[in-house]
Parts: structure tokens; C-alpha cells; sequence
């Protein structure tokens, strides 16, 4: 609550103990299961525990790649092309419409956006029977496309939810501007709104991709054979029949993880604009 | 001819860029929507699902869940669940919220990191989990006893009640990232001459707190428990996974149950009158927060 003023002195080397400590604590369980995931499963039901392995394992990782039957590689590539796919097509979709939706007065503006923000309350229970069912007649059950189409409807509606404030913010004379230099409406929106709005684009497309990539229910329902399952449903699966595998497990967990990972490292400020920004969770 | 260029004039181009979205949206979701109503009123099985008639069975669906005790149950425990949830990841959030917003050092990175269990997959989140509250080999039951606090291992996930605690923990891990950040976004919409006038008049810190911060973060504190209530009512994967509902239906919630339904059981219509009364407890609670943020536009 001291806001701007900065801290110092003791009082900073005690606060920056105390945000340690309770780091070390809440990220505990990740800093966990990738111990585990290093360690041979002889350790890891040894006590007491160790908290580093005794010996580096990393027959856990390997072994997944010989194996055919769970091979976490060929998963990890099928939820790559889901959520890539689902991504896509939520980026492409979100775009133009948040455009529409900021920048225009159209009749029956306000039951669209309605739309729009109900759609991210629903609950996937109340979906998968109705898109399992209409999967099947469009002959995508057990493809990658049904995943692919129904991640997507995660990510459009918060795309268009996010992405339309930022179009809104852009005045109005840089629109003219681009028109009097002799764009019609379209090409501006292509050649000058778009470019400013790019990290807009890059919170959706971040976002859409981290639904798709932790879906699970729309995976495991509509796509049976597991070699062509995500990575979710791929673990789901390995635990219902090795359960008590756990560094194997462990380390199906940490390979799930690694994207996540990599896009929480180099776009952290994305990630943050967009949770605070109305962002939620799927 | 006339009408049709009278539409496009103006504004109402906008819907040529919205309409390829909202009409995905409709095909994908609205149309889904009205199909699983329209199920729920019949009586559609493994053989009749994909057939054009299916028996139409009224309200015999909804009649049945009602009188049904694992139905029952799982509205409970939704509720139990959702509620336990809310209050303890909303103060912890909230606690952190307000200690990461004092201007030291590492704040702001050490606070980002604190970000991460909320974007890691749910499943994931729920095998960390279940791996945590092993029996023999969970890293909890080895603490607890090496304080001295219980004498025999507990089963966690495999007796009912502590299942549920389980579950709940697990949740409220991926919830106070949420919590956390979208309070501190608020903190920061407080005027900070608010504060300085508050000590030049000798308020003490407790009373600046419930005298300035509270009522200021009246809106966001709002918005944070709708929508934590929101998705927190509707979880599936983490429930899932972890428990799959048990032992003995503990921890079995409106979704997980619903899923059992329609795709363990192949009772389509039931598991989809199940699904409708959770979307219906959703929209009632969800039209708070739309009057909420329309009250902001």
C-alpha cells in the first residue's frame, strides 16, 4: 500500500525473503514433478525423499519415444497441430470481427457482443453431446479437425472480447488519414489498424493456443484412437493404465509443460494484459 | 434492391467483419446449444443417437436427475466445492495481492512467476496433484509425519471426505494467480493522494485499508467473485482426472457427472439434463456480472 514510494534497507531484504519464500512454496509442485520426472522409480518411493536425484534418470524420457503405444512425442505433435489449427482459425475470425465491433454502429451490435461474453461462461458439458453428434454426422469424429474446430470456439470469444478494446482505442483520424491517402475502408483496417493492434493479436493468439493446448474434455470426446490424441487425453489415458508410473508420468507432465514454458518466458507481458484485461479462463 | 444497398450503407458494413466469427459461433456453439435442450426433452441412447427420430420423453429426463441421489450429490458438492474455493483463493489472492503491490525489489518479476500455475494445462495440474496426496508415495503424507502430526499415512484421494479436500486445494492452487492479479490491477486504479491524505489525517493502516481500499475495490472485488464462481461452478478437467467423481461419488460435480452420464453410461438425454441445470445455474449467476460490466460501458 506504500505504492510508488520505493523501499529500502532492511525492510527491502526482508520483503524480498518473505515474496521467496512464498514463491518456493506455491511453485513447489511444479519444482516437484520435475524432479520426479528425473529420478529412477526405485527413488522415487524412497524416504525419506530425496530433493535432487541421487542419480540422474533419464530413461523416463527416453523410453517414451521407443515405446509405441504412449509414445509422448507423437502426442506433444498432435496437440502442436490442434492448437496451432484452433489458433488460426480464432486469429483469423477475431480480428475482423473485433474491428466490426469497435468501429462500427451496427444494428444488432448489442446481442453479438452478448453473445460473445455468454459463450465463455458455458460450461463444456453442455456441448460436447451436441458437437459429438454433429462431429460425427460431418464425418470429423476422431480427426484432429473436431478438436481443432471446437478449441477454437474457446479462443474467439475472448479474442474478440480483448482484441475489440484495442481497436476501439486507436482514434479515428489515423483511419481518415490512411482514407485520404486513397485506402478504402478495408485496406486501412488491413495495412494501418492491424499493424497497431499487434499486440492485441499476439495476446489472442497466446491465449487461443494456451486453451487449446490445456483442452482436454473436447480431445479425449471426440478424437478415440490414442495415437491420435493430444497430449492431455495422452496422460489421462497413461494414468488410467499405469498409475503408479510416475516417472514416467512425471515426465509426460513436464513435456505437456514445455511449451506453456516457453511462451511464459518470452511473452510474460502478454500473459499478464491479457488476464488483466477481462481475461479467463476457458 | 433499394433496401439491401440502404443496409449497407452506413454502419451496418461492420457486419460484413463480424458476420464470418458469429456465424462460426452460432454453427459451433448456438446451434450445439439448442440441440442439447432439445436432447434433453427425448430419450436418445448409443443405438439412437446419430438417427434422425428419437423418442421424445418430455420431462421425464429432468424428472428423473431430480429424484436421482448421485444428482443430488453432485449439486452439493458443486456448491461446497465452488464456495470453499472462492473464499480461500480470494484471500490468499488478495493477501498477495496487496503484499506484492509494496514497492521492493523483486516484486514484479517474483509476483509474474507466481502466474505460472495458472497457465499450466489443468491435467497436468491435476496429475501434480494427485502424485502430492499419494498415499504411499505423496510428499504430503511424508511431511505430516515427519512433524509428527498424523501416525499412519492417509489416503487422501481414496476416502470421501478428504478426497474432497484434495480436489479443493488443487483448485484453489490454480486459482490464486487469478485472484492475485486481477486485485492488484485494482489496487493500482486506487488515487494514491487517497492514501497521502488518509496519513496527513492520522488514519492508522487498518483503517485505511477498510476505509479507502475496500470500498474503492468494491467493483473489481465484484467482478473477481462472479467470475471466480463462474469457473470455478463449471470445473470438469480437474475433477476429472484426479478423483473421476469418487470414491463413492464424493467428489462427483454437475459436469464430471453429466460426462458420466452421456459418455460412460450412454444415457445421452440424462447427462444432457444434468449439463442444462448447471448452464442454467451459470446464466443466473453470469447475468450479474453482464449487469455489472454494463454498468462500466
Amino acid at each position: 500500500m506504500d505504492g510508488e514510494k520505493k523501499i529500502s534497507g532492511m525492510k527491502n531484504v526482508f520483503l524480498c525473503i518473505v515474496s521467496l519464500a512464498v514463491m518456493c512454496i506455491l511453485l513447489f509442485p511444479i519444482y516437484w514433478i520435475f524432479v520426479t520426472s528425473l529420478k529412477t522409480e526405485k527413488e522415487i518411493f524412497q524416504i525419506p525423499p530425496t530433493f535432487w536425484p541421487q542419480a540422474l534418470n533419464l530413461k523416463s524420457y527416453a523410453a517414451q519415444v521407443e515405446t509405441g503405444d504412449f509414445n509422448m512425442f507423437q502426442s506433444f505433435a498432435n496437440s502442436f497441430l490442434i492448437s496451432v489449427g484452433a489458433t488460426l482459425i480464432s486469429v483469423v475470425l477475431s480480428v475482423p470481427a473485433s474491428y466490426g465491433i469497435a468501429k462500427f454502429r451496427f444494428k444488432g451490435k448489442k446481442v453479438v457482443l452478448l453473445g460473445f461474453l455468454v459463450t465463455q461462461m458455458l460450461p463444456v458439458a453442455v456441448l460436447l453431446t451436441p458437437m459429438f453428434i454433429m462431429f460425427r454426422n460431418m464425418h470429423m469424429y476422431n480427426t484432429p479437425w473436431a478438436a481443432m474446430l471446437a478449441d477454437a470456439t474457446i479462443g474467439i470469444p475472448f479474442s474478440v472480447l480483448i482484441l475489440k478494446n484495442y481497436f476501439a482505442s486507436i482514434p479515428g483520424d489515423l483511419e481518415e488519414a490512411a482514407r485520404i491517402d486513397g485506402c478504402n475502408r478495408f485496406a486501412a483496417f488491413i495495412r494501418v489498424l492491424i499493424p497497431i493492434a499487434k499486440p492485441g493479436v499476439m495476446v489472442c493468439a497466446i491465449f487461443s493456443f494456451l486453451y487449446a493446448w490445456g483442452d482436454l474434455a473436447y480431445g479425449m470426446t471426440f478424437i478415440l484412437d490414442q495415437q491420435k490424441r493430444p497430449i492431455t487425453a495422452g496422460i489421462f489415458n497413461f494414468m488410467g493404465q499405469y498409475g503408479t508410473k510416475w516417472s514416467y508420468l512425471t515426465a509426460f507432465a513436464i513435456v505437456t509443460i514445455i511449451p506453456v514454458a516457453i511462451i511464459f518466458i518470452f511473452m510474460q507481458k502478454y500473459i499478464i494484459s491479457g488476464m488483466t484485461s477481462g481475461a479467463v479462463k476457458g | 434492391m433499394k433496401r439491401i444497398k440502404q443496409f449497407f450503407r452506413y454502419d451496418n458494413v461492420g457486419w460484413l467483419y463480424v458476420f464470418p466469427a458469429f456465424a462460426y459461433m452460432l454453427y459451433f456453439v448456438g446451434y450445439p446449444i439448442l440441440q442439447n435442450i432439445i436432447l434433453s426433452f427425448q430419450d436418445v441412447t448409443m443405438r439412437t443417437l446419430t438417427s434422425p427420430d428419437k423418442p421424445f420423453a418430455g420431462l421425464q429426463n429432468y424428472i428423473e436427475i431430480f429424484q436421482d441421489k448421485v444428482f443430488r450429490t453432485s449439486l452439493t458438492n458443486t456448491l461446497v466445492f465452488t464456495v470453499s474455493c472462492l473464499v480461500v483463493q480470494f484471500l490468499i489472492g488478495f493477501a498477495l495481492a496487496l503484499f506484492f503491490n509494496r514497492n521492493f525489489k523483486i516484486a514484479k518479476p517474483v509476483r509474474g512467476l507466481l502466474m505460472m500455475p495458472w497457465m499450466i494445462p489443468i491435467t497436468v495440474t491435476a496429475l501434480m496433484f494427485k502424485f502430492i496426496f499419494g498415499t504411499d508415495v505423496g510428499i504430503l503424507n511424508y511431511i505430516l509425519s515427519s512433524l509428527g502430526l498424523i501416525k499412519e499415512n492417509i489416503e487422501w484421494l481414496t476416502t470421501p471426505g478428504t478426497a474432497m479436500f484434495a480436489v479443493i486445494c488443487a483448485n484453489v492452487w490454480i486459482g490464486i494467480p487469478f485472484n492475485m492479479i486481477l486485485i492488484s490491477t485494482g489496487l493500482t486504479t486506487i488515487p494514491k493522494e487517497l492514501y497521502e491524505s488518509a496519513s496527513i489525517d492520522g488514519a492508522g493502516k487498518v483503517q485505511t485499508f477498510f476505509k479507502i481500499t475496500l470500498p474503492l475495490l468494491r467493483p473489481t472485488i465484484e467482478s473477481v467473485l462472479i467470475l471466480g464462481f463462474i469457473y470455478t461452478f463449471k470445473v470438469f478437467d480437474l475433477v476429472y482426472v484426479m478423483t473421476g467423481g469418487g470414491p463413492v461419488n464424493s467428489t462427483h460435480m454437475l459436469s464430471t457427472y453429466s460426462y458420466k452420464l452421456s459418455f460412460e453410461m450412454f444415457k445421452y438425454s440424462k447427462g444432457s439434463a444434468v449439463a442444462n441445470v448447471l448452464l442454467i445455474i451459470l446464466l443466473i449467476v453470469g447475468s450479474f456480472y453482464l449487469r455489472a460490466t454494463k454498468e462500466e460501458d
